[in-house]
């Protein structure tokens, strides 16, 4: 297809995934600078994560009078890919200019910060996948052997989507530098918008809103597998998507701005 | 395939924001509102950066590029190592690049000396499987010895740039881009580095060399280019360029 034959994005895209060495090389030390000097190293996060959704789960089924042992594994896998989500959402924007100093002497295209920053995102991610392999393995040992195929599809598409959104965003608020504190102000409420503390059915009759949130299509392809719901096709759709609209989004602002970020950042 | 590097009517802008610029509110706010003042509404602020420049480099070339300060010579150098993208014109580039402009941006603070150097070759997409020999290089070259293990935050100002260096210099490219940095370090090491960047110009078949050191450019350059304002004021024998740089700033 012409469109996609010599395309800058398309091109960057190639060079980077070739050289996938030098953005996860950067990113896992990232990682590992951050943890340095720590006794837990970046377990510290597995640690507070499993706090903070334990702590979370015993007050919410307090409060809504639920079964905690049916609500853990729900607000656990929920609280820890809306985690994920969060931090992609909320570094996006500052990708590019928090790359200015490398943007400015090295040539290296975009992309790859972006792709460098998603995988230190995918990183504490997996991090955190052992605390629901093991309340899988406990509360849903039947589990359906689809989700073999479902869970790694789902966190490369979650992936692609960062990487597609942050490069996006990550151009637009290098140009306009009131686009990131007015994303930071709208996530705040999104946790309590998305079904994460709380399940769909509570809605009654007002279930399909949590449609209108694209969140509710990334937890639920990763979720609903792992804690035995039927098959959603909708979610999936909804999550294909999605990444096709980011994708359309990415081609447009990213081929034609891309040259501009060296005088934005 | 021989390198060249060629450019054709090249300009560079640079467009100026200011606090109102960057805010998408105001963009929002502003689309579709008739203004009384159309040419100034209508007007990009943009500053010039290079100027309808024309080159023709090729294989054995050794430029130096002289020229007052804001005269465009790190800016050219920028673009041809693809930092930039010319606002007009053609650029054609043959040949693997290593440019040494603002060496030791993208250094981390809390990173030891040897991993920055690790990090730094990664950033270039160099390999770092052989890390070992990497190490020793680094050690030999910097002279920082044991300190190559500790944050670079504990360095001083002239170690730090021992690192910039020891974590450049050590390949030869087809095409070489510097800016100054000579004056570097301590004596001991100012005259090292000389002698490895001589060592690396030596062996590229393009280099070309930004500074404001006259007599330096004169012991190895072979053509040089005087910039005044974005342009290229002359292009050609080192000596007529040096003399034309002091007849206008003397």
């Amino acid at each position: 297809m012409n469109i996609f034959k010599n395309n800058v994005a398309i091109l960057d895209l190639i060079y980077s995934i070739k050289n996938y060495y030098s953005w996860s090389y950067l990113a896992y030390f990232d990682l590992k600078l951050k943890y340095r000097k720590t006794y837990l190293g970046p377990w510290w996060v597995v640690v507070g994560m499993a706090i903070s959704a334990g702590v979370l789960c015993l007050l919410w089924s307090t409060i809504f009078n639920l079964d905690w042992k049916n609500f853990l594994l729900y607000l656990f896998s929920g609280f820890i890919i809306w985690t994920w989500l969060i931090s992609i959402i909320n570094d996006g924007p500052e990708v590019f200019y928090g790359s200015a100093s490398l943007i400015k002497a090295y040539t290296v295209p975009p992309v790859f910060h972006v792709l460098r920053k998603s995988y230190l995102n995918l990183l504490l991610f997996i991090h955190h996948l052992p605390l629901i392999f093991i309340l899988v393995f406990i509360m849903q040992p039947n589990i359906a052997p689809r989700v073999f195929l479902t869970l790694p599809l789902a966190i490369f598409l979650i992936f692609i989507n960062s990487v597609l959104y942050s490069s996006t965003i990550g151009i637009i608020s290098s140009r306009f530098r009131d686009v990131e504190p007015t994303i930071k102000a709208l996530m705040a409420p999104m946790l309590l918008l998305t079904p994460v503390l709380w399940k769909p059915e509570m809605l009654g009759e007002y279930i399909n809103y949590i449609y209108l949130n694209p969140f509710t299509y990334f937890i639920g392809i990763v979720r609903n597998d792992l804690i035995g719901t039927d098959f959603d096709p909708y979610i999936w759709c909804g999550a294909f998507f999605i990444t096709f609209l980011q994708l359309v989004f990415f081609m447009l602002i990213y081929s034609s701005k891309r040259n501009r970020i060296v005088f934005w950042v | 395939m021989q390198s060249y590097i060629k450019l054709k009517d090249c300009s560079l802008d640079f467009p100026i924001y200011e606090g109102s610029d960057l805010s998408f509110r105001n963009k929002i706010s502003g689309f579709g509102r008739v203004s009384i003042n159309k040419e100034s509404s209508s007007k990009k602020r943009l500053v010039r950066g290079l100027n309808d420049l024309n080159l023709d480099i090729t294989k054995g070339d050794k430029i130096a590029i002289i020229g007052p300060n804001g005269s465009g010579k790190t800016t050219l150098l920028k673009l041809l190592a693809g930092i930039y993208t010319p606002t007009s014109g053609e650029i054609e580039i043959n040949g693997k690049i290593n440019s040494m402009i603002d060496l030791g941006f993208g250094f981390i603070d809390d990173a030891t000396g040897y991993e920055n150097i690790m990090l730094s070759r990664v950033i270039r997409g160099e390999s770092i499987q052989n890390k070992k020999a990497i190490m020793k290089a680094a050690e030999e070259f910097s002279g920082l010895g044991e300190y190559l293990d500790l944050p670079m935050r504990t360095y001083s100002s002239g170690m730090k740039s021992r690192l910039a260096l020891s974590s450049a210099l050590y390949s030869v490219p087809d095409i070489l881009l510097i800016d100054e940095f000579f004056s570097t370090g301590d004596l001991e090491f100012s005259k090292k580095s000389r002698s490895r960047i001589k060592e690396i110009m030596d062996n590229s078949s393009i280099m070309m060399f930004a500074s404001h050191d006259l007599s330096l450019i004169r012991e190895l350059c072979t053509k040089a280019i005087y910039m005044k304002n974005g342009n290229i004021s002359y292009y050609g024998n080192v000596d007529e360029a040096r003399l034309r740089y002091k007849k206008d700033y003397s």
